[in-house]
């Protein structure tokens, strides 16, 4: 019997324990054949014989099982060693697209807006005199209106320098109270480094009975808008001057790469511009026929905020379609 | 505008006050720093005394001079041409680090000694102010011999360049800038006016008569003056260098310099030019409209239009002799407005009086006489001649409940009324409800209670005034545009997972690449005017020119599989703008990876269109020629969505493929408007299992799949739901033919269908493309 408890020890392989187990425990094995003696043997041994033959077949049964799972475990290994990859190799990079980080910029200003409940509004890049200057306190020998900044077409339109034109449509249509964002390409007739003859605005205007919407209201809307586009920033008011605005203010944020300790960004400064804003020129609701309502309305480029965020160094290449660019932003 | 703080201080006291919180108060009152620059010069470099100065026996460009550097007399050699006798100087002294890094030592010079350096301002790290030495004079104030000059405030200015908003002429000058710090910090103004010279005891109108034409709309000043060794002082030099100015003449430097400190518009005119006969004693002048309805000044020719040009031949270029001084004042809105009806060459003075001069004239004169008796021995005729507009005063109101709701924030009344009077403005109508402003005349951008608000603001600071939410009723916001743009968002990210990348191009494009492929073009009446250049000549009437350049450039920049994609605006030739998206797709369709052992796939077809319909949705394909010269004549076609043509797709055309350096490119258009973006409806689905007919048809190379097409949906039951070309085959045997494999998919809604109810459908559909086409199984 021992040298079937040693060969079941031994086996090498689920197949030669299959062997094993025909040996030992099939019809014609060991164990059949012993139990077979029995008949022959002695009526008082064979209740002790069949004791120990039954003892027997039980060990060997739980060796047998025993044996099999750790070679069908070992073999399932082997398996799966020989399938062994070197995972390494795989390392790789996305293959889906990138949304331009311009657009992407301007969906989340949308998106802020949005959820402050101002509508979008959209128009034509292609505008008149009135709508784009006129109508916003731009008159014709307005200083702030040089020939050199504006695309002109030959029959006297021209292509819009700013989103406010939309403004104008909007208040032209509507009654007040109004609350709309004007997202869009915008033109001004540069092309050097820092500009591009075409760039995208948003510009915002919000528009409620006289009295209502003070310069402390824009304040509020604008710093909590720049906190959620920037992050923990510090936010810092300049009074300036638009021709559409009165009291009119420029916004600047602490500088995002040297956290206000001045850079070459920031001109040491350590401040960067982001946005005009203002209350809302009273000549520019006479225009529109507006009467006692008060409003402010704000303007930033969208490139501008692109730049910031993403730590984009060169404004012309995002008009490049330029994948070296584009693909570090899927 | 440049200013520098010792300028500034002439006109108000800054003693106690930082430049840093200069810049910063200028900063929160709208005038925006750009720039701050200090000046350290050396220590050691003290004032010193030209005592004698003679030639040096071995150089001819260099003088042995004697200096008087206060505590002793040195002998320097000096190679300035306007070195001399009497003149005083600055002079580096021995051990002194000059700003080039380069020390002072005792050297030998052609063998003569020499101890120090007499200096030029820009090597003591001043404005170069012109060829030669420092001569000192007492413009600077008083100094004493041996004095370090680091010490005298105009040694060690600090010069700051401010950037104005286009409606603040008034800060066109020292003075006026210095106005706006005096509301800010509340200390007065220095505003004297030194009395009316006449040491000639003869009356200006002895020598000059003036003639006028009504209306002329401007203000102007004479003063006459007879010029004695009038010599530019130092102060005027390095201070119009520090303001990045010049000019030729002492007389024209003196002007400009008044002009730039009071902001008044000043000239001085040759007198000769103003006497009709050579030995005349009395000029005359006219004042008149001239051909173009500027104001002129004329006498036998035309001189000069007010604020804006002099003639060369009446500009002064003498230091002794008769000349007539000249302020004016001419309303921003009138020249500017006059400037674009009829636009003329602009002059240096048109910059200040467009966006509003200084209109009180005598101001200027007076500053200006100052100067020249200052710096010349000149005598003065008495009295002034001129012409004076009337002016009528803007008043304008503002309540307190007006100015405390547009700011959001209760203002104490007390401390606006004190800054609106320190910037010039009378408020002396007020009453208990408000203020009554009267607008001072240089203020001319002051019209409106706003404007009077925006003052009010900017002095307070808007960083004391505390935010507050706006306060509004609920309404729905989301209106069509919002969903056009949620739309064109929906698209972009369709894309970009499809692996395209988004790009934006400028809208502009070369006219002569858009004729060159067969586009449209904006027609010629409605064409760009004034184009940036000439490659952005016109407006793009297609979006696929944008994407061909951008894949040339990656594929330059080594990318040999390119997916871009673009959602823009084009326009027709009408200009009417439309919304179009465009894809292009070039080059491999996958990187190369272990997957396809380095060797993946070329973009064709049938990929490209896998992908265009992975971003659109469903597609069918129908043959056409585009009108454009940009396709592959053999492999274009329409896309249809729900039966209608939304653009089209192709392979670009091998030439043009050449053109742009490309690899294989597959690209399309689309009408944007026309792309899908209703929700989408489930349609009743079976519940019964589907079966499969794949059928071998033989049919001429020639026949289009579309013929077939729409035989088998002229005729199929309703038990067909789908059927897709899946092989094509085609050997010798089989000549001008080929073998296509058409998979059919039926099921029926109410049953399993059975054995008999496919093989009804299927023959249905064989005879129908035998009697039609004369074509049926392999």
């Amino acid at each position: 019997m021992k040298q079937w408890y040693d060969a079941i020890k031994e086996a090498q392989s689920v197949e030669k324990l299959e062997e094993i187990r025909i040996s030992v425990f099939g019809k014609k094995g060991v164990l059949a054949a012993e139990f077979a003696k029995m008949k022959t043997a002695p009526n008082e041994e064979k209740s002790k014989i069949a004791k120990e033959l039954n003892t027997h077949k039980s060990s060997l049964m739980s060796e047998f099982t025993a044996r099999k799972i750790t070679l069908q475990t070992l073999e399932l290994q082997n398996a799966m060693k020989a399938e062994m990859i070197d995972v390494s190799l795989f390392s790789t990079t996305s293959e889906a697209g990138a949304l331009h980080p311009v657009m992407e910029t301007m969906d989340r200003i949308v998106e802020y807006f949005s959820s402050m409940n101002f509508a979008v509004k959209t128009g034509n890049m292609v505008e008149d005199d009135f709508h784009n200057f006129e109508a916003l306190n731009l008159p014709k020998y307005h200083p702030a209106r040089d020939m050199q900044d504006t695309f002109y077409f030959k029959d006297e339109m021209l292509l819009r320098t700013h989103t406010s034109p939309v403004q104008i449509r909007t208040m032209l249509s509507q009654k007040p109270p109004i609350r709309m964002i004007a997202p869009g390409a915008v033109f001004r007739r540069d092309y050097d480094l820092t500009h591009t003859p075409m760039f995208h605005q948003i510009e915002g205007l919000l528009v409620d009975q006289e009295g209502k919407v003070s310069f402390a209201n824009l304040k509020f809307i604008l710093e909590d808008f720049l906190k959620y586009m920037f992050g923990d920033v510090e936010v810092r008011f300049r009074p300036s001057f638009f021709p559409f605005t009165e009291p009119s203010a420029e916004v600047d944020i602490s500088c995002v790469f040297c956290k206000g300790k001045g850079c070459r960004v920031c001109s040491k400064t350590g401040w960067l511009e982001v946005l005009g804003c203002g209350i809302v020129d009273p000549n520019v609701f006479e225009a529109v026929k507006y009467e006692n309502v008060s409003g402010y309305a704000f303007g930033l480029g969208v490139e501008r905020f692109a730049m910031l965020i993403h730590q984009i160094g060169d404004l012309r290449s995002l008009f490049e379609g330029d994948i070296k660019l584009l693909e570090q932003f899927r | 505008m440049i200013v520098t703080r010792s300028w500034l201080n002439e006109w108000i006291n800054l003693d106690g006050i930082s430049t840093e919180d200069i810049c910063k108060t200028f900063n929160s009152i709208g005038l925006e720093v750009d720039s701050l620059k200090s000046y350290n010069v050396p220590k050691k470099i003290v004032f010193g005394r030209v005592l004698e100065c003679e030639k040096h026996p071995d150089a001819d460009k260099l003088s042995v001079c004697k200096v008087d550097i206060g505590t002793s007399v040195r002998q320097i050699v000096c190679g300035a041409s306007n070195v001399k006798e009497g003149i005083d100087v600055v002079v580096a002294t021995i051990g002194t680090i000059m700003p080039s890094g380069m020390s002072i030592k005792p050297v030998k010079l052609r063998g003569i000694e020499s101890e120090g350096m007499i200096c030029s301002s820009s090597e003591i790290g001043l404005e170069d102010t012109g060829k030669g030495i420092i001569e000192v004079d007492s413009s600077i104030g008083q100094y004493k011999l041996g004095q370090e000059v680091l010490t005298n405030h105009i040694f060690s200015d600090d010069v700051i360049e401010i950037e104005l908003t286009a409606n603040r002429g008034d800060c066109l000058s020292i003075r006026g800038v210095a106005r706006d710090l005096s509301a800010a910090y509340d200390r007065p103004i220095k505003d004297s006016i030194t009395n009316d010279k006449e040491d000639k005891k003869v009356g200006i109108g002895r020598i000059l008569s003036v003639k006028h034409d009504k209306d002329l709309n401007v203000n102007l000043e004479y003063k006459a003056v007879e010029l004695k060794a009038l010599k530019t002082p130092f102060i005027v030099k390095l201070r119009l260098s520090q303001i990045e100015e010049s000019r030729d003449t002492d007389i024209e430097s003196v002007m400009l310099y008044a002009t730039h400190s009071t902001g008044v518009i000043l000239r001085a005119y040759k007198f000769s030019k103003l006497c009709h006969e050579k030995d005349d004693l009395k000029a005359s002048i006219e004042l008149r409209k001239d051909e173009n309805g500027y104001a002129s000044v004329v006498s036998d020719e035309k001189l000069s239009i007010v604020g804006i040009i002099q003639n060369d031949i009446s500009k002064v270029d003498y230091k002794d002799g008769n000349v007539l001084v000249e302020a004016s004042y001419i309303p921003p809105e009138i020249i500017s407005k006059q400037m674009q009806e009829c636009k003329i060459k602009s002059g240096p003075m048109y910059y200040k009086t467009s966006r509003g001069s200084e209109p009180e004239l005598n101001k200027g004169i007076s500053y200006v006489l100052d100067m020249i008796e200052g710096s010349s021995s000149s005598s003065f005729y008495g009295g002034t001649m001129g012409i004076n507009n009337s002016y009528s005063e803007k008043i304008v109101s503002a309540s307190h409940k007006e100015i405390d709701e547009i700011i959001g924030a209760k203002i104490d009344t007390q401390r606006i009324n004190k800054l609106l009077k320190n910037l010039g403005f009378n408020t002396s109508k007020s009453s208990s409800n408000g203020f009554v402003v009267t607008v001072p005349r240089f203020r001319h951008d002051i019209s409106h209670k706003q404007d009077i608000i925006e003052e009010i603001v900017r002095l307070v600071g808007i960083d004391n005034i505390p935010s507050k939410p706006f306060h509004f009723i609920e309404k729905n916001q989301l209106q069509s545009d919002y969903f056009d743009y949620k739309k064109k968002s929906v698209y972009r990210h369709k894309a970009a997972q499809s692996g395209f990348n988004e790009s934006i191009h400028f809208v502009f494009d070369e006219k002569k690449k858009l004729l060159k492929y067969g586009f449209e073009i904006i027609s010629d009446t409605q064409e760009i005017l004034n184009p940036i250049v000439n490659t952005l000549d016109t407006l793009r009437t297609t979006l696929l020119t944008g994407l061909l350049k951008a894949s040339s450039l990656n594929m330059k920049n080594g990318y040999s599989s390119v997916k871009l994609f673009e959602i823009g605006s084009v326009f027709n030739a009408d200009r009417e703008e439309f919304l179009k998206m465009a894809m292009l797709f070039s080059g491999d369709v996958t990187k190369e990876s272990l997957s396809n052992l380095g060797k993946p796939a070329k973009i064709d077809f049938a990929y490209f269109i896998q992908k265009l319909s992975d971003v659109i949705g469903a597609v069918e394909l129908k043959e056409c020629k585009t009108k454009h010269l940009l396709s592959h004549t053999y492999q274009s076609a329409y896309v249809i969505q729900n039966g209608e043509v939304v653009g089209e797709v192709f392979k670009l055309h091998p030439t043009v493929q050449k053109d742009y350096d490309l690899d294989d490119t597959f690209m399309c258009e689309l009408d944007f408007e026309k792309l899908n973006f209703s929700l989408k409806k489930a349609s009743i689905s079976s519940k019964y299992q589907a079966s499969f007919r794949d059928l071998s048809i033989i049919m001429p190379k020639s026949m289009s799949y579309e013929t077939l097409k729409e035989v088998i949906e002229k005729n199929a039951t309703d038990e067909l739901i789908r059927f897709y070309p899946v092989d094509k085959y085609s050997d010798e045997t089989l000549g001008e033919d080929m073998s296509l494999s058409i998979r059919f998919v039926l099921q029926s809604l109410e049953k399993t269908l059975e054995e008999e109810d496919i093989t009804t459908a299927i023959n249905s559909i064989l005879n129908a493309l035998k009697d039609e086409l004369g074509i049926g199984l392999r």
